[in-house]
Order: C-alpha cells, then structure tokens, then sequence
C-alpha cells in the first residue's frame, strides 16, 4: 500500500482540509491508485534525457520597474473574513510557550 | 565546566529599493495606509500570473558582485509552500535548488585583525506581509492584523558558513553587510522598517571537537544589539544544559526584548513541511553574461576597500577612517576638500569636530563653500574659535566664509604696525600697572594682553600682542 490513513490524514491537515472518515478510506485508494500508476513511469528508461523542470523550454521574461495601479483598500478587504482598521484580522498563531 | 566553542550562522533578509514589488507593480512605498498597495497578483488571487522585475534581479546580482559570489547564469525558481497569515499565496516564490549567487565572502576588521565570513549563498524571493500582534508577543496574542502592503517586494536572502565565532563578530559582520548594502544603494536596509532582518543559527560543541552540536535557530533580531544579547543568551542556556549532561532540542526560539530572554516557538500542527517544487509560473532566469559584467561595473568601491585607501593613500588613522567609512556622506566630502587642497589631518578634524554636530541639524554643505573656511583658517587669517564661529553662520545664511569674515570683521590682526598703536594707547592708559611690570611683576603681562584684546574686539593676534608689550616694557 504506497498511501496508508495516516499520511492522507497528514496532507489533510496540510492542505486545511476536513475529511470524514469515509473521505479518508476513499482518498486512501484514490490516492494508492494514482501513485501506481505513476510507478509504470518509473519503468522508462530516461537516462538519455536532460532534466527539465519545466514542460515548455522558455527563457525569462523581465519587466521593467514600473509602478502601476493597486487594488483600493475596501476591494482588498471585501474578500476577508474579518477586517479591522484596514488590517486583514487573523485568530493565534502560535501556541502557548512551555 | 567544560569549555566550548560556539558556531554561529546567520540568515539575512534584505529588501531592495526597487519602486515596484517583485512580480506585480505595486509601488512598495514604507508606511502607506494598510492593505492599499496590493493587486490580484501580490495577493494572490486566482488566475494571475507574476511577471520579474528586472531591477530585482539587477540589485540582487550587484548584491552578490560585492559579496565575492559566483554569479550563476542559469537560476530557477522554486515554490515553497506553507500555511501562514503573513503568505497570501500560502506558497513563497523562492530560489531553492539553484540559487543565483553561491561561494563568496565579506572581509571586515575586528578589532586589528581582518577576518573574513563566508557567504554560502544569496537567493532572491519574494517577502511576506507584515503582521501586528494584538499581545507583546506572538506567543500571547489573542490575534494578529494582516497588512499585504508588503508582501511581494524583492528580498534577497543572504545565508553565511557556520563560520562565525563569537555574538560580538556576528554583530560586526551584520554591521558590516548593511554598510556594503548602504554602499551599492541596493537597500535602505533600516532595521527599525524590517528592511534588514537576521535570524541566527548557533550551536555549542565541546572545544576543538570538529562535530558540531544541536543548532537552535533564533528569530525576531530586529537590531544590532538583540542579535549579539540573544547569542550571548543562548550561549550560556545552551552550555548550560551541556553541563549538565542535557541535549539541545533543535528548535526555533524568539527573542523577547523585554525580558531578555530567547523562548521557545512552537507553531500548531507538524513540523514544516515545504513540499518545493519548481515554479511553474516563472520560467527559469538565464542572463546574459554581458549584463552580468555591465552590472558589475557599477560596483562602486566598497567599504573596506575605501579604508584602506584613507588609510595608505591619506595617511589616516584606522580611527579617522573609519569615521568616513561609516559615514559615506562624510568620506564623500573628505575627498571633495583633500582635492582642493587642504591638509589631510586638518580636514578631517574638523569633520568630525563642530561640523559633525552641526551637519547632523542642519544637513550636509557644498565642499566649495566648507574649502573657503578651512582655507582661511590655514593660512591662520582666523583663529580656530573663529572658525567655528564662522561655521554656525554659514549653515544660517548665504554669505561665503570670506564674506561673514569681513562683515563681522573677524580676521585675526597679526601686523605689528597696526598693534602698536593699541599697544601705546593700552599702556598709557595703565602707567601705574606699567611701573610695577617693571619692577618685576611680569604675571601682569596677561592682564595687558586681554586689554589689547579688548580694544580690538578680539581681532588681535595674542602672540603678536605679547611679544610687542614685552618690547615696550623692557625699554
């Protein structure tokens, strides 16, 4: 089994996901499924190949240092769900020290 | 007690002063109103793609230039990925596996003795916003505000070997870095804005062991001295915990300013997990050896080059070059005045002295107009008293040096015609004080001397005023 309960509660817990139960067993075999799959790639013999990280060989683009036109503040926020004075508003984020 | 050798690392972050943010062109102005200098793209919003600022790239490749780096033409970007509220993203644009600059170095002086630091790396990436914390701390906030202002502006990350010794070289090297950053204009680098930040690795190992401990990472340096008092703190925790036969927990710890202490951080859930990937977004850099070697040389001279030239060039004490090492405004106009002319020492004594303090008020002033002051005072047509009088006036109104010396009628009288005349008047005046000089009571030459000095408003000159009453008495 490439993919056990565990690690896809892990990625759950990553991702900020919340899965029932049943999405875990589901996404357990999902999962296990693709990376069997992925594992017929591994059987291809690559070694003539040049490594890549990109699947379009393209060069950079730059731009100049321009400024331009910025979102207003009321359009930022709009989306948040909490705002105050302009400021997005997190809850914690760090624990209690020891 | 075992005795230990300490190995410390530091990570710099240093934003660079361009106008527009790194991958969108939101201006990146410090201190607008929160949340007003944010776009699709810098906040991350779906469907936008970033596009580099070349400016950045520039900046960072000077950055490596004067830090002795290998420039690598081929570099790529990297997405690295975590759940923050500072990362709007919740992925960092980074370089990871193929950095730009790698392999160099930053030579300073501590105390006589010239060290160098290796720099292992320099990447650019993109910065975070900014958080305010409801509590004095992260760890006892209920909650945090979120400004994007920020986020998205060029940060290069410069990380150096495990190769520096003590707090205090920590403290001379992060010194130093920000000077050279000053030196290339690439950074305003005010650790009071964020614009330069440190984070600190430091591990203990027991003296001439070549195994290096548990490193522990402290974060939240927001000056000098936090640096060197959070190394000094964590020192002696560590050896402490060593003496006692206890392991280090690699951790991350924050420094509490107040209370002047490192504690521990400890985020909700796991260890990170960056899970970097190459940035599909970007395509990788590949830069034109050409431009790399026009950047190159706009390199200006460098600090320590600079002190070097004050000192075998001008003859300068380390003291006095380093006075117009650390501020270039000053070495600037050091080497304006020594063109004209004027004497090495001279000028810089007088840089240092009344003018230092009255340039911090009022700002710097144009050599030509300083060279007529110093002029005037060397060929000893002023008295140093004088001149500083001189000073304060030319920094409150528009007249040259020449000119407020005139209207005050300042110059210093040392032709012996002109004195003798007041001379004769003084000692008419005082026949009786005369008579008994004569008899033997020489102590009462000052008292004539600050007479002639009286009549002729302090222009005279005092060594000419004594020798002339000597003449006159002992006839």
């Amino acid at each position: 089994m490439l993919i056990d309960r565990q690690e896809v509660m892990r990625m759950a817990r990553l991702a900020r996901l919340e899965l029932s139960d049943r999405e875990i067993d589901q996404y357990q075999k999902d999962l296990t499924s693709f990376l069997s799959s992925g594992q017929k790639l591994q059987q291809v013999d690559v070694s003539a190949v040049e490594g890549t990280s990109h699947a379009v060989a393209m060069t950079h683009e730059l731009r100049k240092d321009a400024v331009g036109e910025s979102l207003p503040q009321a359009e930022i926020l709009s989306a948040a769900p909490e705002a105050m004075d302009g400021f997005f508003k997190v809850p914690r984020i760090v624990e209690e020290q020891e | 007690m075992t005795s230990y050798d300490t190995v410390i690392g530091l990570e710099i972050h240093v934003a660079l002063m361009t106008e527009s943010k790194f991958l969108c062109s939101c201006k990146t102005t410090f201190g607008a109103p929160p949340n007003s200098q944010c776009c699709p793209v810098c906040l991350g919003l779906p469907g936008t793609l970033p596009l580099i600022n070349e400016k950045a790239v520039e900046y960072a490749t000077k950055a490596g230039l004067a830090l002795n780096c290998q420039i690598h033409f081929f570099s790529r970007f990297d997405r690295k990925n975590y759940f923050y509220p500072d990362l709007p993203k919740a992925f960092q644009i980074t370089q990871d596996a193929f950095p730009l600059c790698t392999d160099g170095f930053l030579e300073y002086y501590m105390d006589e003795q010239l060290v160098r630091t290796a720099i292992t790396r320099i990447h650019l990436e993109e910065e975070a916003g900014k958080l305010i914390h409801s509590g004095p701390t992260i760890v006892d906030s209920e909650y945090s505000l979120v400004d994007y202002n920020r986020a998205g502006i060029p940060l290069i990350e410069i990380v150096t070997a495990p190769d520096i010794h003590t707090p205090r070289q920590a403290r001379l090297f992060l010194e130093q870095l920000r000077l050279l950053m000053n030196y290339i204009g690439v950074s305003d680098t005010k650790m009071e804005e964020g614009s330069l930040r440190c984070d600190a690795n430091i591990s203990l190992k027991p003296a001439g062991s070549s195994v290096l401990g548990t490193k522990v990472e402290i974060k939240n340096l927001n000056s000098f001295r936090a640096l060197e008092k959070a190394l000094e703190y964590e020192e002696r925790r560590q050896s402490k915990l060593l003496d006692r036969g206890e392991a280090i927990r690699q951790e991350s710890r924050t420094w509490d300013e107040r209370a002047g202490r490192t504690i521990t951080m400890r985020s909700k859930g796991d260890a990170p997990d960056y899970r970097i990937f190459p940035e599909p977004d970007l395509p990788p850099l590949n830069l034109d050896p050409a431009w790399v070697s026009l950047i190159k040389v706009s390199v200006p001279e460098l600090p320590l080059e600079r002190l070097k030239r004050l000192e075998e060039e001008y003859g300068l004490s380390r003291y006095e070059a380093t006075f117009l090492v650390n501020y270039r405004d000053f070495g600037d106009l050091f080497f304006e005045l020594a063109e004209i002319g004027l004497e090495h020492k001279s000028i810089v004594n007088f840089l240092m002295g009344d003018y230092a303090r009255l340039a911090r008020e009022h700002g710097h002033m144009a050599a030509k107009r300083l060279a007529e002051l110093l002029q005037l005072q060397a060929e000893g047509r002023i008295s140093q008293n004088q001149a500083k009088a001189v000073l304060e006036e030319l920094f409150s109104c528009r007249l040259s040096a020449r000119e407020i010396v005139e209207k005050k009628g300042l110059e210093v009288v040392g032709d012996p015609a002109a004195l003798q005349p007041v001379v004769a008047e003084v000692l008419d005046g005082n026949r009786e004080l005369a008579a008994r000089y004569k008899n033997g009571e020489t102590k009462l030459l000052g008292f004539f001397v600050g007479q002639v000095m009286r009549a002729t408003q302090g222009k005279a000159d005092p060594e000419t005023v004594s020798q002339l009453l000597r003449d006159e008495l002992a006839d």
